[in-house]
């Protein structure tokens, strides 16, 4: 089964692109811009969604906000938190909250990948448990 | 301070020492005056008794004995030893008409024929009925004082005379001198020696002071005498005749023991004073030095904590822009990809500018990477992570490093030198890290060297280790310096221009790894690094 990924992102250029090139890999992907429209998708395609690509600096609902409604609502789902702002409270409060990973921009995709098909992995573990 | 110190113990120490000398001395003096006083008072007592003692033995026999009895021969004499019995103060006895003549004689003197009538003693005595003379000459030619008492008789009185033994009256008054000095005599009304003083005269000499300064009664003065200087003096008048007791006394040698106690007490003083004073400097300098070296370590604590503070600002900032950066970056990159992920076969067929293209796109990439690792650096530099185990090519690691230098070396024409083994195994360290050392060498080594100098940098392989040399032909470190170098905070670098954490945390992070960073004077000048990493391999 293919990996559905869900990438968060308010930097429009960013999203775009990335959407478009992780599509062009063959996996099933979805760009939104704000916190409020992740959580929005995530109610309306409920099990459509394995791992979801994070920003935390973000207007409106911020990623860490973001990430534990997430958690409280698809409490299965695999989050990879990316962030240009690196800080280890960011780090530490982003694994409280469970998320899989922390990436700082900007990344190689090949790099996001690798972390992508690594949370998939460990989301089906999860499953099978 | 020291001066305030030692004033502050040493005064009231003196203050004490002589409040002490002057309690001694005045007690001392007042002991001085009553023992004279007393001695006075008794002693002109002891005389008035004596001569009233001798009075009145005669006025019992004058008034007792007839004057036929007296007068017959061998009787006189036979009183003279009665008298003298007990006490040999009686030198010769007399019975002398109203005309002065004597009508009996008793005594060593060859006296009988002598007419007194006109005499002091003698018209006194016809006058008073009692009379005790002031010491004359007399017909004898040597000096005495008399006692005479008048028996109303008829037909006429007569006189009942008697030579008083001066000796014993002399032995008498000096009972009352003391110590080596003291001084104790009679003088009469106009200031004659009644009885021979010990120093300054003998007696009927005038004395050298005038009976007027002795007030009425028993009194202690000091006094200034011509001859013996300063002196303590007790005056006693007598009641019983006009007669002065003098007590003198030099009142220096009762004050022997006063001058012992002062010296003792200045041999304690100044024991005290060098001890105190001693303890006092020691002390304040001990505190002085303390104080100094606190303050020191403040202004160094002081300026620690602002080098730090600067440093956080300087970290926040470098954060906050790598921040604005990165997102940007993170665009770009993801657009220059997707450029490229586009250009397939059919779009590089289609314009002879495709190729270009690419290769544009590519270098775009290569860019990102580039600023990429600088945010990163300045975003992960203060962070302590666990080492991560990659697959490190050390070589690859040090050539990186040397590129973040290269235009920096090339503008101040510093030659950057590389000898690497290229047979250099992989190793699994920290690449990140790693890489976080060798820059912090090689940029050290940068401001090491001298213009124009030059920085070598070797890789070589040991059976255990990988060794990693960063070698400048700066000035070397000093060697009181060597120890500190690693220590955070640690520069000599001018305020604000390093950090001195550069080595502290490569150090840190060496054995984090589990090498070592350890440095050597170079052959010539300067200083050569060694990172030494376990070989560790895939």
């Amino acid at each position: 089964m293919a990996i559905r990924l869900l990438v968060v992102d308010d930097e429009e250029d960013f999203l775009r692109s990335i959407v478009m090139r992780i599509k062009l890999r063959g996996i099933e992907v979805h760009g939104v811009t704000s916190g409020t429209a992740a959580l929005e998708y995530l109610k309306a395609n409920p099990d459509m969604v394995d791992v979801v690509l994070l920003d935390i600096k973000m207007p409106g609902m911020d990623g860490l906000e973001t990430l534990r409604r997430i958690k409280t609502c698809c409490p299965s789902l695999e989050t990879i938190v990316v962030t240009g702002h690196a800080s280890q409270e960011f780090s530490c409060l982003g694994h409280e909250l469970g998320a899989f990973d922390y990436l700082i921009k900007p990344i190689r995709l090949d790099a996001i990948l690798e972390r992508i098909q690594a949370a998939y992995r460990a989301r089906q573990t999860t499953s099978a448990e | 301070m020291t001066l305030t110190g030692l004033a502050a113990t040493l005064i009231p120490l003196y203050v004490i020492g002589a409040a002490i000398y002057l309690y001694f001395a005045s007690t001392l003096e007042q002991n001085q005056r009553a023992q004279l006083y007393n001695l006075a008072l008794n002693r002109s007592n002891a005389m008035q008794l004596f001569l009233a003692e001798r009075t009145s033995m005669l006025e019992v026999l004058a008034h007792t004995a007839s004057l036929e009895g007296l007068t017959s021969p061998g009787e006189l004499k036979k009183v003279l030893t009665i008298l003298n019995e007990h006490q040999h103060s009686f030198i010769d006895l007399g019975i002398i008409d109203a005309r002065g003549d004597h009508l009996a004689y008793e005594g060593p003197y060859p006296l009988e024929d002598h007419n007194y009538g006109g005499e002091p003693w003698f018209d006194e005595t016809m006058q008073r009925g009692v009379h005790i003379s002031d010491v004359f000459l007399g017909f004898r030619g040597v000096p005495h004082f008399v006692i005479a008492v008048r028996r109303e008789d008829q037909p006429q009185p007569w006189i009942l005379r008697a030579t008083i033994d001066s000796e014993v009256f002399t032995r008498l008054v000096r009972s009352g001198q003391i110590g080596l000095t003291g001084n104790a005599y009679i003088v009469n009304r106009s200031g004659q020696f009644q009885t021979p003083p010990r120093f300054g005269g003998n007696i009927l000499d005038q004395a050298s002071f005038s009976p007027t300064i002795a007030p009425p009664g028993v009194s202690v003065v000091f006094r200034e005498d011509r001859d013996a200087g300063s002196l303590m003096t007790a005056f006693a008048w007598m009641t019983s005749k006009d007669w002065l007791l003098v007590i003198d006394r030099d009142p220096s040698e009762p004050a022997a023991p006063l001058r012992n106690t002062l010296r003792i007490e200045l041999i304690v003083l100044m024991i005290s004073s060098f001890l105190v004073g001693g303890a006092v400097v020691f002390h304040t300098r001990q505190l002085v030095a303390r104080l100094a070296s606190e303050d020191r370590n403040r202004v160094a604590t002081e300026a620690q904590l602002a080098h730090s503070a600067r440093l956080v600002s300087v970290g926040r900032m470098a954060a906050g822009v790598a921040h604005e950066i990165n997102n940007p970056l993170a665009a770009i990159g993801e657009l220059a990809g997707l450029m490229e992920d586009l250009m397939d076969d059919t779009y590089l067929a289609s314009s002879p500018h495709a190729e270009l293209f690419q290769e544009n796109v590519r270098k775009i990439q290569l860019h990102v990477d580039r600023t990429r690792d600088i945010t990163h650096r300045l975003l992960g530099f203060a962070r302590r992570m666990e080492p991560r185990q990659d697959s490190v090519n050390v070589n690859d690691v040090a050539i990186e490093a040397l590129s973040f230098i290269d235009s920096e070396a090339a503008f101040r024409g510093v030659e950057l030198v590389q000898r690497l083994d290229p047979d250099l195994p992989l190793i699994k360290s920290d690449r990140a890290q790693l890489q976080q050392v060798i820059l912090n060498l090689v940029n050290n080594a940068l401001d090491a060297a001298s213009e124009e100098g030059r920085i070598i940098v070797s890789t070589r392989s040991e059976p255990d280790v990988l060794i990693v040399t960063v070698e400048d032909n700066g000035s070397g470190i000093p060697p009181e310096l060597q120890s500190q170098i690693f220590d955070p905070f640690f520069t000599t670098k001018a305020p604000g221009e390093g950090s001195g954490l550069g080595l502290s945390i490569s150090h840190n992070i060496m054995k984090g790894l589990g090498g070592t960073l350890t440095f050597d004077n170079a052959p010539d000048s300067g200083t050569v690094f060694d990172v030494r990493l376990p070989r560790t391999q895939e």
